[in-house]
């Protein structure tokens, strides 16, 4: 029932995914050295430029990537999986993952179009379905509520500058 | 051996359910199915029974002679579905849930579970209120 | 004199509105210390967007009252359902779920209140007397030197703290790296931007720290959903007894001697002083039967500890501008959101705002004193909050604050893909600190070495011409070196289950040697 203690699946589990993300780490060191180069120098300055920093940033990160791809291929594995609230040893839900992301893209793209409570209302049904609840009215009436109390509370109050959709914004026109 | 089936919550309304329900067995000299089930999606829930709680629960069923069992399912699902499922794979006679008073509104806003077992199970159902006087 | 401008500090802090901020801060930190998976780094990282709208003052001391608030929720829910949330509360779960499970949840939750009072209390004064000297040291502080610090402060945080040395590099390197996006302060040539003109500007810190802390973390509880019910444990029995108090109030003053020092480091961090203080309470109680089983002394030491360390952070923080925890860094954004910047100067230039700091910290441990004992219960209900409409809730905060900043949806499109990388971050075990230390302290840390070299034209040598910048460069070499060379010798850290399980074995020791007197 505790979350301190070391679960037994966590060690086993595959090495694939954090050598290629070491890998990419190190990626991202050379498109650091590589791109550093192109920053333009401006005559006036003298000996340390926009581009000292970067060569050194790169530099420790193409290191960094690579000496932990090697460690991880070796089998160095890291901590445990570590958060209050998950179970370490839940096979990967890749389809809620999915479902909040899209959700979340799809929010970002509507509140210049709904305005944000109705856009963040659709966001909160989605992934609270995604994580199980049941239902999809309520859920949806629940993010409505938030999002309407939440962009009264910061664009009347204090001052924010939320798009609230037509409906919203023409009903507390007069706040 | 037939089976009767107990929705347990640990309030005044799931007592009243289990002791209904024991009667109910030893007039049918039925096996007890007590379920006390979670969704599971919170990180607290006091009406799962856990530590002194369940070894209470375990102490008055083996001291009521009635051969039991206690189920405590967590699939995330309604407490509707799970009921069901445990009627339909033990093939119970009986199922007996504690019902509470509520309010048309309050009904409104959080729907009832007790209704929803009504549609969803295939048994017999018996709703209580209270326990039986001579308990 | 320090004292008159507390004084002055505690005038400007006992304005109702100021403590109506300092109430609310710390309701809110203890309610998110409470729940699982938000922590103070994520919720200050959430509010942020608020310093748009409020006043410098009230805003900082809202921040402290999170700060400290979610010290002490982190408490509660260690002791009363054993997850502690953060590494700095796993010590006090040790013990004090023992003492709750036997029936002694009552005193567990209020020797750590206590302490974490006594303790804060303590560290926040020797802040207020330590901050002023270490601001007449750092006014001689050359560019070399602060660029030393800012090295060892990334060394420590990616190094020392962590489990794993590499992995807190790598999430040191991300950080940096979105440091660097932007146009460069000092010549205004573009880097990293890849064309993109919304990010000229740089990457806004608050699109990176909710990103990392507050998307990141609902993804990652997303990916490995967890069923079934932490069993709470009743925090009835009786409160503390007179002998609870004789045994705790040397541990509460021990734990603050071990954290303040930790915390004030620019190595610091709230990890080691726990461990230590533990480690030190078990040598010298005498209940040693106790330890392992709800020993009070193992509950009242690392809260203290705990604690402490939180206030001693706040030292390099308001007079040298170092972050050295996450929370720390992000609020170190915050001030930089109203165009301050901490350093040896901020205690001249923004004075009365640093001293009404400081004493609505001290207001807001009193109030938490207060409000904790009588409120546990609510804070328990608020674990009954479904999963999922909490993590739903927390991206629709995350959405408002990233929107909030700029007013363009790109921000929320940046805002997933840097979440998503928090969500990998967490999942393979790299530390999410580091990378925001390393975006926030990054800049600052380039803007001095340039400005240490372009004095010098160029010369590397200018970076060890001072004693304070050698002592400090050598001090983080050996931070970089000694953790894996201490793998090496001793094998890896023991994990705090061991550490118990050693004293259990210990204590058995030495029931067989007194058993054979």
């Amino acid at each position: 029932m505790s979350t301190s203690t070391t679960p037994p699946g966590a060690q086993q589990r595959g090495h694939t995914g954090e050598a290629v993300l070491a890998a990419l780490l190190a990626a991202l060191g050379v498109y650091l050295l590589v791109d550093a180069g192109a920053i333009a120098v401006p005559g006036s300055s003298n000996t340390v430029g926009p581009r000292f920093f970067p060569y050194a940033v790169g530099g420790l990160t193409v290191l960094t990537g690579a000496a932990l791809a090697l460690r991880v291929l070796r089998g160095d594995r890291g901590p445990a999986e570590d958060s209050e609230d998950i179970d370490p040893d839940a096979p990967t839900d890749w389809r809620a993952v999915g479902v909040i992301a899209v959700a979340f893209l799809a929010h970002a793209l509507l509140i210049n179009v709904i305005g944000w409570p109705l856009a963040v209302a659709l966001m909160f049904a989605a992934v609270a379905w995604a994580l199980g609840a049941v239902g999809i009215v309520r859920p949806f009436l629940i993010g409505l509520l938030l999002g309407c109390v939440v962009w009264t509370v910061f664009v009347k109050a204090l001052n924010v500058a939320l798009p609230g959709g037509t409906v919203l914004e023409w009903m507390t026109s007069w706040i | 051996m037939a089976v009767v089936v107990v929705g347990m919550v640990p309030n005044p309304r799931g007592q009243a359910a289990l002791q209904h329900g024991l009667r109910e067995a030893r007039q049918r000299a039925a096996r007890l199915v007590v379920v006390n089930t979670s969704r599971g999606d919170a990180l607290v829930d006091e009406e799962f029974l856990q530590g002194d709680a369940l070894r209470r629960l375990h102490e008055e069923l083996a001291a009521s002679g009635v051969p039991f069992e206690v189920r405590q399912p967590v699939h995330g699902r309604d407490v509707a579905e799970e009921l069901a499922a445990v009627v339909t794979e033990t093939a119970a006679e009986l199922l007996v849930i504690g019902v509470r008073r509520r309010t048309p509104v309050g009904k409104l806003l959080m729907g009832s579970a007790a209704q929803r077992i009504l549609l969803e199970v295939d048994c017999p159902i018996l709703a209580v209120k209270s326990a039986p006087p001579s308990s | 004199m320090a004292i008159d401008e507390l004084l002055g500090g505690f005038a400007d802090a006992l304005t109702p509105l100021n403590l109506l901020f300092a109430l609310l801060g710390v309701l809110l930190g203890t309610a998110v210390g409470v729940l699982p998976g938000i922590g103070p780094a994520m919720t200050v990282a959430l509010l942020l967007p608020a310093t748009y709208v409020l006043e410098p003052t009230s805003a900082l001391i809202m921040f402290a009252g999170i700060y400290y608030g979610g010290m002490y929720g982190g408490s509660t829910t260690s002791i009363l359902l054993n997850t502690p949330g953060e590494s700095s509360s796993i010590m006090t779960a040790l013990e004090g779920n023992k003492m709750a499970k036997a029936g002694r949840g009552s005193a567990a939750l209020a020797t750590a209140a206590i302490g974490s009072f006594v303790a804060g209390t303590i560290a926040t004064v020797l802040l207020a007397l330590v901050a002023p000297t270490v601001v007449e040291l750092a006014i001689g502080v050359t560019s070399a030197d602060y660029f030393a610090l800012a090295v060892i402060a990334f060394v420590a945080v990616a190094t020392v703290l962590g489990s794993s040395p590499l992995r807190g590099l790598a999430a040191l390197c991300l950080g940096l790296y979105l440091g660097l996006v932007g146009t460069d302060v000092l010549t205004g040539q573009e880097r990293f931007t890849l064309g993109i003109p919304q990010l000229s500007d740089g990457i806004d810190v608050v699109v990176v720290a909710v990103a990392l802390f507050a998307v990141g973390e609902a993804l990652h509880v997303a990916s490995r959903l967890r069923r079934g019910a932490v069993q709470v444990i009743d925090h009835q029995g009786s409160w503390m007894t007179r002998q609870d108090f004789r045994r705790s109030w040397a541990p509460w003053l021990r734990g603050t001697a071990f954290g303040f020092p930790f915390g004030a480091l620019p190595a610091g961090g709230a990890e080691i002083p726990t461990f230590l203080s533990y480690a030190t309470e078990r040598k010298l109680t005498k209940h040693p039967e106790e330890f392992g089983k709800g020993a009070i002394e193992g509950v009242a030491g690392p809260e203290a500890a705990n604690n402490a360390a939180a206030a001693g952070v706040l030292v390099p923080l308001l007079t040298l501008g170092i972050p050295t925890s996450a929370t720390a860094a992000i609020i170190l954004a915050a001030f930089q959101g109203y165009g301050i910047q901490p350093g040896p100067t901020l205690l001249t230039t923004e004075g009365p705002l640093v001293w009404a700091l400081i004493a609505s910290l001290l207001i807001g441990n009193a109030m938490l004193l207060v409000l904790n004992l009588p409120l546990v219960g609510l804070w328990v209900k608020l674990l009954r909050i479904p999963r999922p409409y909490l993590y739903a809730g927390i991206l629709a905060f995350a959405s408002l604050g990233s929107f909030a900043v700029n007013a363009d949806p790109l921000d929320l499109v940046l805002l997933l893909l840097l979440g998503l990388l928090g969500f990998v971050m967490r999942r393979y075990g790299w530390p999410v600190a580091p990378a925001v230390i390393g975006l926030i302290l990054g800049p600052i840390a380039e803007t001095n070495l340039r400005r240490a070299l372009a004095i010098s034209n160029g010369d590397l040598g200018v970076l060890v011409d001072t004693w304070f910048s050698r002592v400090v460069l050598v001090l983080a070499a050996l931070a970089l070196v000694g953790p894996i060379v201490l793998r090496a010798v001793r094998g890896p850290r023991p994990s705090p289950a061991e550490l118990q399980h050693a004293d259990a074995a210990a204590d058995e020791d030495d029931t067989v040697r007194s058993a054979d007197r």
